[in-house]
């Protein structure tokens, strides 16, 4: 039987605290099964996410933090915030878990072929756009895309995610790099601001560019506002949605924005489809 | 289509057949309530006299709680073997609200299982109701108390005898050397269901309560209307047509197992972080009413509901969801305050 409920059987194979108060870890999981492993990259598109699964603490949906191209792991960083992510950041390498996935249906990369990406991150929210990133800087891919602008806002330098690959981001000719902190610090060398107030600066150009924009509900509804005012029609503007949810694939019910699941529709949506669905997010 | 008629007494001569060789299931008097039970002897169902069981026939494909995988340091799924079965005598009401949860849970690309092979191994015969109650309205969402669609066959209590439509070959088989039925007896069976049809509540205009439902989205209506709710959840669970679930780990048995869940309850969309999408019951009475009468129409262009009146029937407070499309069709949102 083949049961869309049932996990894979996974390890953790690496685990990386992200941020100086440790809310934040990665965790690297590698599959216990060859078929399964095979089967999770045949179907892996960047901005799906998958379940993952600790028996008696349950599951919870977790944003996929790594491009294909990177190894035969998936990553996911995990806020320490209710019961399910308190037990996993009590893992460590080595440790058994479950993973159901991909899930969703992730970003719609072929359709962005030969426009401008503009990649707009705050927070953890940044993790499923680092991957999509990630997927789109590699060698075979960057030439499908044109030019690409990152903006990534963190309340402060010791909540950024990925500080290694990001830097490394900075020096690149291919990528233009904008970082934002809330308030000012000592040897910061990028923006202080808000996010919508840093974009308004930056001034994009909305012309043949795709906006993408993965954050805080706070700062969601303040950039949305500064993307319109800049000229991106709503059609050209993206998010990806969290909702609680159970299974996953849309039958447990929990998840639905008027006749959508965010499970199984989305996670991504773009700015369009949500005005013509009911605001309860 | 092929019609049959059959005495009572030889029906249930028949029935004692089918109980030799396969499992049945029927409503049966279980000393609370009416439900549908495994039967062993004819004389326990409980066709005449009653309208529907408290628990729709959804209870034998979703039950209300289910094993879907045990645990022993890894989680495997639960197969349970589905004989064949034949479930005798569910409300038409009962039968569409299958059709409905088979669009939820099977028509996609990750079929649930568990739901598909309990249907896929199920004989269902309808059975029509000469006397629908005052809390039935399925005519008013789309259904008929006579409906051909859906089952493998159809039963009309004409008296001393039931009149028999064969639907599908499943059906066919079961009562295969009957005779047909001649044209006085079908004509009686048409007058008696059409009168019975005749004096049903009207079809709800469904276009225009969808787009009433959506204007209704952020006014206050939705207060008014869940006011005296209790947040029980007793017509989400007593509702053919809900499906939602939650999946618990029962740690002591090692068993990852699903539940009925509601969209009635708080913690249902209660998020982690503490945000609630729908943190009172007003949008909790209206994801209720919503998916039922707008949701289900945008995705199939039919009313998810079937009109069975147990939510009705059975509300401590008297919440009638009959009276909320009613009334969401009166009002004038646009002049109502936000």
């Amino acid at each position: 039987m083949k049961n869309c409920y049932e996990p894979f059987p996974m390890h953790i194979d690496r685990v990386v605290i992200e941020t100086t108060d440790a809310t934040l870890k990665s965790f690297e999981l590698t599959f216990d099964r060859k078929e399964d492993r095979e089967e999770f990259f045949s179907k892996y598109n960047p901005g799906q996410f998958c379940q993952l699964s600790i028996f008696g603490k349950g599951e919870a949906p977790i944003g996929i933090a790594s491009a294909a191209w990177e190894g035969d792991f998936v990553r996911f960083t995990v806020q320490k915030m209710g019961k399910f992510t308190t037990a996993i950041h009590a893992m460590h390498a080595g440790d058994p878990i479950g993973m159901r996935g991909p899930l969703g249906n992730g970003f719609p990369l072929d359709e962005w072929k030969g426009m401008n990406l503009l990649v707009i991150g705050g927070g953890c929210a940044f993790s499923t756009l680092y991957a999509m990133t990630k997927h789109i800087l590699h060698p075979s891919h960057r030439a499908d895309y044109a030019e690409i602008t990152a903006l990534y806002g963190t309340r402060n330098s010791g909540l950024c995610l990925y500080k290694p690959v990001i830097e490394e981001w900075h020096n690149r000719s291919d990528i233009e790099v904008h970082q934002a902190i809330d308030i000012a610090e000592d040897d910061w060398k990028y923006h202080v601001g808000f996010v919508p107030a840093v974009l308004e600066e930056m001034a994009p150009k909305p012309k043949n560019t795709v906006a993408v924009l993965c954050g805080p509900p706070v700062m969601t509804r303040f950039t949305l506002p500064i993307l319109t005012k800049l000229g991106f029609p709503p059609e050209r503007i993206f998010t990806s949605l969290e909702k609680r949810m159970k299974c996953g694939v849309g039958h447990c019910g929990r998840c639905n924005i008027g006749h959508k699941y965010v499970c199984k529709d989305g996670p991504v949506f773009t700015l369009k489809e949500l005005q013509e669905l009911p605001n309860e997010i | 289509m092929q019609t049959k008629w059959i005495s009572k007494k030889d029906f249930q001569k028949l029935v004692s057949k089918w109980v030799k060789k396969h499992a049945v299931y029927a409503p049966v008097h279980n000393g609370k309530e009416l439900a549908f039970q495994a039967v062993e002897k004819p004389e326990q169902i409980v066709l005449d006299g009653y309208l529907n069981t408290r628990y729709p026939a959804k209870s034998l494909f979703l039950p209300q709680s289910e094993v879907l995988m045990s645990y022993d340091g890894i989680l495997h799924s639960v197969e349970n073997a589905e004989k064949e079965k034949i479930i005798l005598g569910v409300r038409s009401c009962d039968v569409r609200a299958m059709r409905l949860l088979d669009h939820a849970l099977i028509d996609d690309q990750n079929p649930d299982e568990y739901w598909k092979r309990k249907r896929e191994s199920a004989i269902i015969l309808t059975l029509g109701c000469n006397e629908p109650e005052e809390t039935c309205f399925c005519t008013a969402v789309g259904g008929s108390p006579f409906s051909t669609n859906e089952s493998d066959g159809l039963l009309i209590d004409m008296g001393d005898a039931y009149c028999i439509y064969l639907l599908t070959e499943k059906g066919k088989v079961l009562f295969k050397d009957l005779p047909d039925t001649d044209e006085a007896q079908l004509k009686s069976v048409k007058k008696m269901t059409k009168q019975v049809e005749k004096d049903m509540p009207a079809l709800l205009p469904k276009l225009e309560l969808h787009d009433a439902l959506m204007a209704s989205f952020e006014t206050d209506f939705w207060k008014d209307v869940s006011q005296s709710c209790l947040g029980c959840g007793v017509c989400t669970f007593l509702c053919p047509s809900c499906f939602c679930f939650d999946i618990v780990d029962e740690t002591v048995r090692k068993e990852r197992v699903r539940n009925w869940d509601t969209c009635m309850f708080r913690t249902y969309s209660l998020e982690a972080s503490g945000h609630n999408p729908r943190p009172t019951k007003a949008e909790r009475t209206r994801q209720r009413v919503m998916h039922k009468f707008a949701y289900w129409v945008d995705l199939i262009d039919e009313i998810g509901c079937t009109g069975c009146g147990r939510c009705v029937k059975y509300c401590p407070v008297n919440i009638d969801i009959r009276e909320i499309a009613a009334a969401a069709l009166q009002q004038d949102f646009e002049g109502m305050k936000k």
